[in-house]
């Protein structure tokens, strides 16, 4: 009753506005993304050994045209899995975040480091480092949302190690 | 005044009424747990819920209850002068 009367009075008088105002609330964040584009640098640095390997010195067009590719897909998902991360960082984590988790910055620093890494070489142990700081990450994540985490093997080469919200 | 958004959820809600106790505003009466209408420079006039109260800086420290609030923990503490009152009154929006 009340609230409709001060309605009226609003839609006459047009009354002044005070805003709870959110961050666009989809509120809907999840490293996963990162994860498994980061898992994707990691398969095509194995396709580029296992392609390489195969050739024998025998470099022709297929060779280089499915070179090209598997090097372009592992520049793309590293950088992918950078800005998931970025995204996160950026829009979810709090300051009280990092009170609680204080080496949450140097993680966040060594994903982006691990990614650039990642693009500049083949080496597969980078790549795997790249994959495990980003589950690191998802521990946090989850962690502040109060979820626990498990670890399972990813049903996909390469089958490395997944953090998953365990609910 | 009128409440848009929903950071304060559950205890205001997009639609509800406030009154606000303005003049004579005491800053020194303001306490943790209050709700207080402010300006900001860049997002205009907002309530919040007040945390902290630094009365050395004439200060408050104001948070949201949602996770995507906008509040203190992206432009810090408000100062007591861009602070427009106090609510003393919801009218709680009628579903």
């Amino acid at each position: 009753m009340i609230h409709q009367i001060i309605t009226k009075i609003d839609q006459k008088f047009n009354l002044p506005e005070a805003k709870a105002h959110c961050d666009v609330p989809c509120g809907i964040y999840d490293p996963i993304v990162a994860q498994i584009n980061a898992l994707t640098v990691v398969r095509m640095i194995d396709l580029i050994h296992d392609l390489e390997s195969k050739a024998m010195g025998n470099r022709d067009t297929a060779y280089f045209n499915s070179m090209t590719r598997y090097i372009t897909v592992k520049e793309e998902h590293a950088e992918k899995a950078k800005n998931e991360i970025r995204v996160i960082w950026g829009d979810y984590i709090k300051a009280q975040h990092v009170e609680q988790y204080p080496n949450l910055p140097i993680l966040v620093h060594n994903i982006f480091q691990l990614g650039s890494r990642s693009r500049q070489s083949v080496d597969r142990a980078v790549a795997v480092e790249f994959v495990e700081t980003i589950n690191e990450f998802a521990e946090i994540f989850w962690a502040t949302k109060g979820i626990a985490t498990k670890r399972a093997k990813a049903p996909y080469a390469p089958a490395l190690d997944l953090v998953y919200p365990d609910l | 005044m009128k409440v848009t958004g929903d950071s304060l959820l559950p205890d205001f809600m997009n639609g509800d009424f406030v009154l606000l106790l303005k003049i004579p505003f005491l800053f020194k009466s303001l306490k943790q747990g209050d709700i207080v209408v402010f300006k900001h420079e860049d997002y205009g006039t907002m309530i919040k819920r007040i945390d902290l109260v630094d009365k050395r800086a004439s200060t408050v420290t104001v948070f949201g209850t949602h996770e995507d609030s906008i509040d203190s923990r992206h432009f810090g503490p408000v100062h007591e002068s861009d602070i427009l009152g106090k609510v003393i009154w919801r009218v709680k929006k009628v579903s």
